[in-house]
């Protein structure tokens, strides 16, 4: 589904990404890992399309296209997601009203036939149950307002109505409390098929507890470093990064 | 100097039309306006908006034209009243001052050069009494119809809402047919003890335009006056709002909403005296410049030394959606009295860059997330009209003018 190149990416001229190769198939989730600012969210907008990093090297297919070639809108109407680690506000945005155009819009890139209000209030009153959601949060301005847990927990609801085919949670577990996590986590495992992929990047093992991986990746310094299965994230908990990055450099 | 020329020969073959005390008032105010100095952009009034370019226009005064809608329970053509509601006690100008439903004091001597020429031209105009303790509900048209000639028109109105009366006013300026214009519309409103007025102006797109605009308001005990100001720029715009806190209890609420586009020019200069103790106002006026235009917005506050107590609120926010449009953005703030609380603030931006992203990451295109943001951006100012039905209205003609570029 997603084949990562020796990706390089860089921000007003300092380098972040120092050639990433990363191969995610439909049906698996993957883990990544690591240190402060070792380039973990750059990756996730950059996969996202953000103009303020610069990619300088590499190729990153999905789905047989080139992924960097198309607009960050383009993007998301192939169905990739981003789950942002801080979820922007839009005072005045409604959010029933952002989240129906945004999904019409996608049928409309994929020639589908867009949907109706009726149609649209019976599919987000299922999905809003599934994240434990106050109806009443449809009716506010996006985000405006809403706690730490609530802004995640939306943006999986998000997640939830647009069906993504690769989704990107970056950091999704930071700011949350053990339910909201729960609850955050069930969303997403809710969400997982043979078709669909999940890129999960975060600091702690602890959300890899509630969406299990089958892959693990420590990028350190732009660059992985290691790759292994679930046991990965146990060890690295463990030993902490600085004994694992001592260790591959052996 | 063509203008002027035309403005006295129009003058003196229309003075005829006029007796009594109107053509006293016509005579004086022409006096005045001739004897006094034109302004232009070397007055700090007339700054970054210099009205003397209307002097070069060859304007020819016309009040002819017919239009016929059952939209409007008033209309106006060219300033002449061409259809009114025997439902309301209005009239033309003369009338209302032969039946003493206008008091004359409003017509006094005026420093403003607009003011004295729409005076002395003061030959049409309309009035309008709303009823003590009556609810109203007026639409008004003021049509601006050209065909194909450069003229100059003096829409004038008188609003008076009578003690405890409660009404809204719509008034909707549009412009047909193709010519230059050059408007000179004066609206006065005198709102009496406990009486509440809501008056919405909803601004129409016009070439070859040049519109100077003063709406003079006098607020009595405990009255409140809330106004939506929609405008449009022109080749020059100018809507000056002077709102006279005359006694206590009065309270004001201004809400405007600008768009200026290509190479035309907005100004708003707005004036808040707070004369009385215990009054309030709160002004909230957003713009959304883009192309090549101009907007400027200047914000008086004045609050005299009995006005203790006095509660004022001034926020103008603006949208740059280009590199070369531009705004001047200036609150005024005089105050003389001890106990007050005002608060003022001016923001100049461009749409959040962070909250396009987010929208696009959803699959809403550079254009549909504009779209949005902005629907929110008017959205704050168009949220404050009362009725609902014309809230959702204005909505959908405000979305509708938009800046579109792709």
């Amino acid at each position: 589904m997603l084949k990562i190149t020796n990706l390089h990416a860089s921000v007003d001229g300092n380098s972040i990404l120092k050639g990433i190769d990363l191969e995610v198939k439909a049906g698996e989730t993957h883990a990544i890992m690591g240190p402060n600012g070792s380039g973990k969210s750059t990756l996730a907008q950059v996969l996202a399309g953000h103009e303020d990093y610069e990619v300088d090297k590499g190729e990153v297919s999905y789905l047989g296209k080139d992924l960097l070639e198309l607009d960050v809108d383009e993007r998301a109407c192939e169905g990739v997601f981003l789950a942002f680690q801080y979820p922007v506000e839009l005072p005045g945005v409604n959010n029933t009203y952002f989240l129906k155009s945004a999904l019409n819009a996608q049928r409309k890139y994929r020639g589908e036939k867009e949907i109706d209000a009726m149609e649209f209030m019976d599919l987000i009153s299922d999905k809003i149950k599934l994240l434990n959601l106050k109806d009443s949060l449809l009716k506010r301005p996006v985000n405006e307002g809403f706690s730490g847990g609530e802004k995640k927990r939306n943006e999986i609801f998000q997640m939830a109505v647009l069906e993504p085919k690769l989704a990107l949670l970056d950091e999704t577990d930071s700011g949350l409390d053990i339910d909201a996590l729960r609850v955050v986590a069930g969303g997403v495992n809710a969400m997982r098929s043979e078709s669909n992929a999940t890129i999960v990047v975060t600091h702690y093992q602890r959300l890899l507890n509630y969406i299990v991986p089958d892959f693990v990746h420590v990028l350190v310094d732009g660059k992985i470093i290691n790759s292994g299965d679930k046991t990965l994230a146990i060890e690295l908990e463990e030993k902490g990064y600085d004994k694992i990055i001592e260790e591959s450099k052996a | 100097m063509k203008a002027i020329d035309q403005f006295k020969a129009d003058f003196e073959n229309t003075l005829h039309l006029s007796k009594g005390f109107v053509k006293n008032i016509r005579n004086k105010a022409f006096e005045k306006f001739i004897t006094s100095k034109f302004p232009t952009n070397k007055d700090e009034f007339w700054k970054y908006s210099d009205p003397s370019i209307i002097l070069n226009l060859d304007l020819n005064y016309n009040d002819s034209g017919n239009f016929e809608s059952d939209n409007y329970d008033i209309i106006l053509s060219n300033g002449k009243i061409v259809k009114t509601n025997a439902k309301y006690k209005t009239g033309n100008i003369a009338k209302g001052l032969e039946n003493g439903d206008i008091p004359k004091e409003i017509f006094k001597e005026e420093k403003n050069t607009f003011l004295n020429l729409s005076n002395a031209f003061a030959i049409n105009g309309c009035y309008l009494i709303l009823n003590s303790k009556e609810k109203n509900d007026i639409k008004i048209l003021n049509l601006i119809d050209n065909n194909g000639k450069s003229q100059a028109i003096y829409p004038k109105l008188i609003i008076i809402a009578k003690q405890n009366s409660d009404s809204t006013i719509f008034e909707e300026i549009k412009v047909k047919g193709s010519g230059t214009n050059f408007v000179n519309s004066v609206t006065d409103i005198i709102i009496e003890d406990c009486a509440n007025l809501e008056h919405i102006i909803l601004d129409d797109f016009a070439k070859d335009t040049y519109n100077i605009s003063n709406i003079c308001v006098k607020q009595k005990k405990d009255s409140n006056f809330k106004s939506h100001n929609f405008s449009i720029g022109k080749k020059l715009a100018r809507r000056d709002y002077n709102i006279e806190l005359l006694e206590t209890g009065a309270n004001c609420d201004l809400y405007g909403l600008y768009f200026v586009d290509g190479e035309n020019h907005i100004d708003h200069h707005t004036t808040i005296e707070h004369k009385k103790e215990n009054c309030t106002s709160n002004e909230h006026y957003k713009g959304i410049l883009s192309g090549k235009g101009v907007g400027v917005f200047n914000g008086r506050i004045h609050v005299h030394p009995k006005a203790q107590k006095t509660d004022a609120i001034q926020n103008n926010q603006n949208l740059l959606l280009t590199d070369e449009a531009i705004i001047h953005t200036k609150p005024e703030l005089e105050i003389y009295a001890d106990d007050v609380k005002c608060t003022h603030g001016a923001t100049v931006g461009q749409l959040d860059e962070k909250a396009l992203f987010y929208l696009k990451t959803r699959g809403l295109n550079e254009k549909k997330s504009q779209q949005l943001l902005l629907r929110a951006y008017v959205g704050e100012i168009i949220d404050n009209i009362s009725n609902e039905e014309k809230r959702n209205k204005m909505m959908e003609i405000v979305i509708d003018r938009l800046p579109k570029e792709d």
